[in-house]
């Protein structure tokens, strides 16, 4: 598909790289020639420069004949401009960044008005983002595939967790009443593995398990993680994600308490926000933080605009011993350095933007070539999790897993099948129309036959 | 420096070479002059090193940076040209290695620079390779291995832009390796269609073959003594010049011609400054040979054919120009600097350069009386930045600094004239072919020495990649470990 980008900052860059990477023809608008300088340089994409609500720059990007419009430039008026004009001239679709909270009341209307597709704002994305990891303290990470079907759950293994040590295959056995879930994915020392029936679960590996939703609870109250119900927060910031993460958590009774540095800052949240415990104070101040109960906190969310001071803080928050602590960091390729710090639950509002963006893209760029229903990138794109629909006529229909051979490295993980999720054994079978989840640690497949065999 | 990924690139573009010598060894085959095993023996060899170089070496870390690209560019083009030697000693046309080098590196740069100075017409297979290294030069082998491995165009663009004549690298879609590949399919076309219009023209196909290449990569090799002057046909001049012209065009301009139409391609300032130059210095031409020929008609016909020859840099000739008067001659030196436009197949300073420089002296005179006066030089319609201006002017300054070194190093083997070993530097790193004088083109490289073929054969690989890429290699920090 061609993709435009325009605005060429942190988000755009990122989402260039992983189009371009995708095989996508990308072409990027940016005003400054430094930053295309270095896109041009590092990436296999078009730059143009110029405006992205000039039309003659976007013609000359080759609006027109572009399949999908993204606008990512810092300002929201110039994102919503730049997809009115690029609609106006023929692009087919439009996603635009809006991010400021005052738009996002009327984002509606905006949307309808200005024939945007897809309004993305990354910090109500990331709240959102955070209060599914609030809800269920017991994950690391949460993703669901299968129209939100199917939820995959990340946490790490501990010395006392009656499923570590053992091989899989006799874990059902051993363990009278362990709710099955597919063990998906493991990740150790910075590698994924596929595990097998023989694969033993070591403390400290980070597990992937997939069920629906009733199970993964059930599973979870299984070990003993679940007892917890995040009752009291803190929030270290008063930013936008912030914001709406209190607007989001407050009503579900969780009881916020939300540091601020700035007074006057400080006066207005209190005043937008009755039913939540603002506090005037440095957040990086560990008196402060004793002082306002952090060892009764059931939680701790760092979202300060500086990532050491998150890190910093979040440290802070494991050793007094909060049992779910969540750091916003915006540099990914720290995030294995920060796990081994014990720090599990890292969010970064670019990635989380970035990822409902491709979502997006992918689900456009469906039918066009390959046949994968959907992709998702799991643990920073080491492993992929692709969804297919069976048809009556591929040659593993109605025959017993058992009896199929599985490429190496992949797993058939999920199947739907009219809207009931199944959890493969070797005595399930695929039928035709069932839609087929496989996780597979490398990139490129196009085509359920590719993996499954008779 | 990441040497692995340095001798993986290298290994596929040697197997290109091998893949692209097969036409000329199937050729060899058919006609059966002997000379095939001459091609094969550098094939096996190609092979033998390029494979375990591709396959053997799997580089841990595929990042591509700017100090890799720019040296893959350049030793892939002395390998390619070292290799590409070969053919002719094993086929005892060229027995001296040093001299066969010179004419490979004379193929590849799209020189036409010989040192042969007598046409048997045999060893057909190895003169019809000795013209295909003029094609495949002229695009850019990297580019040829882009379009043909497009895996690895993720962070190709140091590549491309090492080799890719021009101030800037302008993709025409946003992906490298589709790109390479329209490239190389307008290149195809246009010299498929001069192929044809020769044989209606009533040249042998092997013959048409031979010039429509050597026209496509704007080098300049000819199978006969007399070049193209030897068909005795206006028909063929007519063709060959106005297709001269034509691969003197950036390839942008087609591509532009073939989606926008016609028209918005003629919006281009580059080419309307190039049709400019050529249609005028091509009417200049003719009126100072007039006395010589008597009639308008027959001076327009060499006129125009060596002007279009000079400054599209392929190096054809129908007429002896060194008789021609001193303004001729100088004008002919003119057009050598020049050149062509960026993006085609063709040498010299570029087309946008000199209007771009002209712009700057301009403003440069303008700004003595008036120094307040804002002025930002525009080209295409967009202002220039002045990082790209000094960029253009310091390119400007190492050339014409490279055509003096040039010609100093080779006046140092106490051979010829000024005039001689002058034009013979400047048509050397223009990627011209013949100079004036001894050099001129009835006349031959032959007689340089050794030392002097050397140094040529650098100012032509340092023509053709745009000088930066060539004087990397002689920078002691690109090797340093880092």
């Amino acid at each position: 598909m061609r993709i435009l980008v325009v605005g060429d900052g942190k988000l755009g860059h990122t989402l260039a790289e992983h189009l371009a990477k995708e095989g996508h023809d990308v072409v990027i608008v940016d005003r400054s020639d430094e930053v295309l300088q270095r896109s041009e340089d590092t990436l296999d994409v078009m730059c143009v420069k110029g405006n992205g609500a000039n039309a003659t720059t976007l013609m000359d990007a080759g609006a027109d004949k572009a399949d999908i419009i993204i606008a990512a430039t810092a300002g929201d008026e110039t994102n919503m401009l730049c997809c009115l004009i690029a609609k106006r001239l023929g692009a087919k679709y439009a996603i635009a960044r809006i991010r400021d909270p005052d738009f996002n009341e009327s984002l509606n209307i905006l949307q309808r008005e200005l024939d945007i597709d897809m309004a993305i704002n990354p910090e109500r994305a990331t709240a959102q983002e955070i209060s599914r990891l609030i809800r269920f303290p017991f994950a690391n990470n949460i993703e669901s595939f299968a129209k939100g079907r199917v939820e995959m759950v990340e946490f790490r293994a501990q010395e006392r967790d009656v499923v570590v040590g053992y091989p899989l295959k006799v874990l059902a056995r051993k363990l009278q009443g362990l709710p099955q879930v597919l063990y998906a994915a493991v990740e150790r020392e910075g590698r994924v593995l596929i595990p097998n029936g023989d694969f033993v679960i070591h403390a400290g590996d980070r597990v992937h398990v997939a069920a629906d939703m009733v199970t993964i609870t059930a599973y979870f109250r299984f070990l003993g993680k679940n007892s917890l119900r995040v009752k009291n927060v803190m929030l270290l910031g008063g930013g936008r994600i912030s914001y709406y993460l209190a607007r989001m958590i407050a009503p579900m009774g969780v009881h916020v308490h939300m540091i601020e540095i700035n007074g006057q800052k400080a006066n207005m949240l209190s005043e937008s926000l009755p039913d939540v415990n603002v506090i005037h104070g440095d957040g990086t101040d560990q008196e402060l933080l004793e002082q306002e109960g952090l060892k009764q906190m059931d939680a701790f969310v760092a979202l300060c605009d500086r990532d050491e001071e998150n890190l910093m803080a979040g440290l802070f928050a494991v050793a007094q011993g909060v049992p779910k602590v969540i750091v916003k960091n915006n540099r990914v390729a720290y995030a294995d350095i920060i796990n081994a710090m014990g720090l599990d639950s890292i969010i970064s509002p670019k990635s989380i933007t970035c990822a409902n963006i491709l979502r997006y893209v992918r689900a456009r760029a469906n039918g066009m070539g390959t046949k994968v229903e959907k992709l998702y990138r799991l643990m920073d794109g080491k492993a992929e999790a692709l969804e297919f629909i069976a048809r009556a006529s591929d040659p593993y229909i109605g025959i017993p897993l058992r009896d199929l051979s599985v490429r190496p490295g992949t797993l058939v993980a999920v199947i739907v099948r009219h809207g009931k999720v199944i959890v493969p054994f070797g005595n399930d079978h695929i039928e035709s129309g069932d839609s087929v989840v496989i996780i597979a640690c490398q990139s490129g497949i196009g085509d359920l036959n590719e993996v499954i065999k008779r | 420096m990441n040497k692995r990924l340095v001798v993986h690139l290298l290994g596929s573009i040697l197997l290109i070479e091998a893949c692209c010598m097969l036409p000329s060894f199937v050729l060899a085959l058919l006609y059966g002059d002997g000379d095939a095993l001459a091609l094969l023996y550098p094939m096996l060899l190609l092979l033998a090193l390029g494979l375990p170089a591709r396959f053997l070496t799997s580089p841990r870390d595929s990042n591509l940076r700017a100090r890799e690209g720019f040296l893959v560019v350049a030793l892939a083009w002395v390998l390619l040209s070292g290799f590409g030697a070969l053919p002719f000693v094993f086929s005892g046309l060229i027995p001296n290695y040093i001299d066969a080098f010179f004419e490979s590196v004379s193929g590849f740069t799209t020189t036409g620079a010989t040192v042969l100075s007598e046409f048997d017409g045999l060893a057909r297979g190895v003169m019809f390779w000795r013209s295909f290294t003029h094609w495949i030069g002229g695009m850019g082998v990297l580019v040829l291995t882009l379009a043909l491995l497009p895996q690895l165009s993720g962070r190709a663009s140091h590549l491309m832009r090492a080799e890719s004549p021009g101030p800037s690298l302008s993709k025409i879609v946003p992906k490298l390796g589709d790109s390479a590949k329209i490239l190389y399919l307008i290149c195809l076309a246009l010299t498929l269609m001069e192929f044809l219009l020769l044989i209606l023209a009533g040249l042998s196909p092997y013959d048409a073959a031979i010039h429509a290449m050597g026209t496509a990569g704007t080098g300049g090799f000819s199978n006969y003594l007399d070049s193209v002057g030897a068909f005795q046909s206006p028909a063929v001049d007519a063709i060959i010049t106005v297709f001269m012209v034509i691969f003197g065009i950036n390839f942008a301009v087609f591509y532009r011609a073939l989606t926008g139409g016609v028209r918005d391609a003629l919006r281009s300032e580059e080419l309307r400054w190039y049709l400019a130059i050529v249609g005028g210095a091509m009417l200049v031409m003719s009126f100072i040979i007039l006395p010589r020929y008597g009639n308008f008609l027959t001076a327009l016909r060499y006129g125009s054919f060596q002007v279009a020859t000079i400054s599209s840099t392929t190096g054809y000739a129908t007429a002896d120009f060194t008789l021609w008067p001193v303004a001729a001659k100088m004008l002919i030196v003119v057009l050598m600097f020049v050149g062509s436009c960026a993006g085609s197949t063709a040498g010299g300073i570029k087309i946008v350069r000199v209007a771009i420089l002209c712009k700057l002296g301009r403003r440069s005179i303008r700004h003595t009386f008036q120094p307040r006066k804002v002025q930002v030089v525009r080209f295409e319609g967009k202002g220039i930045e002045e990082g790209m201006l000094s960029q253009i002017a310091t390119f400007f300054f190492v050339y014409i600094s490279l055509v003096f070194a040039g010609a100093f190093a080779i006046s140092c083997e106490g051979l010829y004239d000024v005039e001689t070993n002058f034009t013979a530097a400047l048509s050397c790193i223009s990627n011209v072919g013949p100079g004036l004088g001894a050099a001129g083109p009835v006349e031959n490289y032959a007689g340089y020495g050794p030392f002097a073929k050397l140094v040529l054969s650098l100012l032509m690989l340092s023509g053709r990649l745009e000088l930066f890429p060539i004087l990397t290699l002689f920078t002691p920090a690109v090797w340093r470990r880092a």
